[in-house]
């Protein structure tokens, strides 16, 4: 495969991205490059800065050093070609708000700020749910669902907003059967018409069937690419930080 | 208009004046942070008072809703250091400035005519005795036409920002990724929790006003599932409370804002009781139907 790769256009790229929270940097120097119409993982340990990544892409964390484009633009100009799907744990539970109302939020912007959304936002917001399989719990209210449902309107929401590229911040976290299955069926649709998905992603043993491209983090990029190519042991061995001898947290790798 | 009907209309209106931004405050869990403003605004209006020798001048308001900013965005300052947790720099900030304010009172500075009573609770009916004349008739409190003003002022920032106030405060996040500068709509929204609760300064007081902020809102929460029904609640829970407490307070010849404070609180306890009787009756109908179900799927097979 090395070499033969055809010539993809760039959907987003970070440059020498560096962030620290207080004294304590949490990623040094990352390069990121991810082709257009790809699901890439960002895979690494717990405080790898899989999450601090994508936030310091999306400007949501100011980074110390580097910047951040995508298709040729700062962030800024190109916020509605791209959707956020924030981890589940970031929002308020308790806010007085439906399943149909927390996806049409996905409207506003596009909205422009001062207009109510109306029907035909309405009927956007169905389509999104149905899309993951939630719209006969459109009127429930927020807090009552599971949380494999919570990102499944998260999902809606996101794609309300149609956007090229989509990050998800781990997706598949705690999340039941049905909903992952549901959530992967969204994956696959969104790649086969062109859209490029990056997800922070936690399962190893997932990683080759969800992604087409994997970047291997811990605080540092250790390797990114096609999956053949990236995910290999030697790579999951240093981003992991595990010692060779411990080869059955390896069985995912080919 | 005669003075008891001004005095009711002043209640009512600075009630939802106080409640309407309440809402949002209430949902951002800040409650505490509007009691932190209405006593750090104290000094402002000192300060002010010695500049302008005028209550209700809008320099001296403009120099209390700043010093009411300080305890916003210096607690806000405080916890982007790391150094100190939780809501622990509210608690450092607004007592110093209050403090500050209590101190310039008692020592007379600029002669300002502040009782410690009138600054802990207010006074509705002395803020309401100075009226407005226009073309020599009396067209009721002067400070009733202030607070509609107020009013008027919340009622058009929260249409025009209800769309961003409510994600933002929903999810922060994904807020500021769709471009919302959720920074920057805080410190507004907070310059209009400080303007509020100080123009309610002499009608409520220091303490008080905190109630008028965050129990109508409160109370609608209990049962609201959605924010506009939640607004809607809001406005019926400020309005009943008010005019049962300006009444309340009037046949007990007491303090109007200490009245509807406590007519605010039997209103919440009661729909507190009644969310809970009507969850536990729910929850009594479901276990009769679980039951017939089980029943049939499997009829009693023991003796």
């Amino acid at each position: 495969m090395n070499g033969t790769e055809p010539r993809q256009q760039i959907a987003c790229r970070a440059r020498n991205l560096s962030v620290a929270y207080g004294g304590d940097p949490v990623l040094r120097a990352v390069d990121l490059e991810v082709p257009a119409g790809v699901v890439m993982g960002i895979v690494g340990p717990n405080g790898a800065g899989k999450s601090t990544l994508i936030k310091a892409m999306l400007g949501l964390v100011t980074p110390l050093t580097g910047h951040s484009e995508f298709f040729g633009l700062p962030f800024a100009k190109a916020r509605k070609r791209v959707g956020y799907m924030p981890q589940s744990t970031t929002v308020d539970w308790d806010f007085p708000t439906t399943v149909l109302d927390v996806v049409t939020m996905g409207t506003y912007a596009s909205l422009g700020w001062l207009r109510r959304p109306g029907a035909g936002q309405r009927d956007q917001a169905v389509q999104a749910l149905e899309q993951v399989g939630m719209a006969q719990l459109a009127a429930r209210q927020i807090g009552e669902l599971s949380g494999g449902q919570r990102q499944r309107v998260f999902l809606a929401r996101a794609l309300v907003q149609a956007p090229e590229l989509y990050f998800m911040d781990e997706p598949f976290q705690g999340i039941d059967a049905k909903s992952q299955q549901a959530i992967v069926q969204v994956l696959h649709r969104l790649r086969q018409t062109g859209r490029t998905v990056v997800i922070v992603h936690h399962d190893l043993a997932t990683v080759a069937d969800y992604c087409d491209q994997v970047t291997l983090l811990n605080r540092s990029v250790v390797a990114s690419g096609p999956v053949a190519r990236v995910f290999t042991r030697p790579n999951i061995r240093t981003a992991y930080e595990v010692a060779s001898s411990e080869m059955e947290f390896l069985e995912f790798a080919p | 208009m005669n003075l008891t009907l001004g005095t009711m209309l002043l209640a009512v209106v600075s009630a939802l004046a106080c409640s309407l931004p309440g809402v949002y405050v209430v949902l951002r869990r800040n409650s505490m942070l509007v009691d932190a403003i209405s006593h750090a605004v104290l000094p402002g209006i000192v300060v002010g008072y010695f500049f302008t020798h005028n209550l209700d001048s809008p320099l001296l308001i403009l120099g209390a809703v700043l010093s009411g900013l300080v305890v916003v965005l210096g607690s806000e300052l405080l916890v982007r250091t790391g150094l100190v947790a939780g809501d622990a720099p509210q608690g450092l900030v607004f007592p110093a400035l209050f403090s500050i304010g209590v101190i310039m009172v008692s020592l007379n500075f600029a002669n300002v005519h502040l009782d410690t009573h009138a600054v802990l609770v207010g006074d509705l009916n002395l803020a309401a005795f100075r009226q407005l004349q226009v073309a020599g008739t009396e067209v009721g409190p002067a400070y009733l036409y202030m607070m509609l003003a107020m009013l008027a002022f919340n009622i058009v920032f929260l249409v025009l920002f209800h769309n961003r106030l409510k994600l933002s405060t929903f999810d922060a996040a994904f807020a500021s990724s769709v471009g919302l500068r959720t920074g920057l709509l805080n410190t507004a929204f907070m310059f209009l929790v400080s303007l509020t609760v100080t123009a309610t300064f002499n009608a409520a007081g220091a303490i008080l006003v905190i109630a008028l902020v965050v129990v109508p809102p409160a109370t609608a929460y209990l049962f609201s599932r959605r924010l506009d029904v939640m607004i809607g609640g809001t406005v019926a829970v400020a309005i009943a409370g008010s005019v049962g407490g300006f009444w309340l307070s009037y046949a007990l010849d007491a303090a109007t804002s200490a009245g509807m404070a406590v007519f605010y609180g039997v209103l919440f306890t009661a729909v507190f009781l009644a969310t809970r009787l009507a969850r536990s009756i729910g929850r009594r109908r479901a276990t009769r139907k679980l039951g017939a179900q089980v029943e049939r799927r499997m009829p009693a097979t023991t003796d």
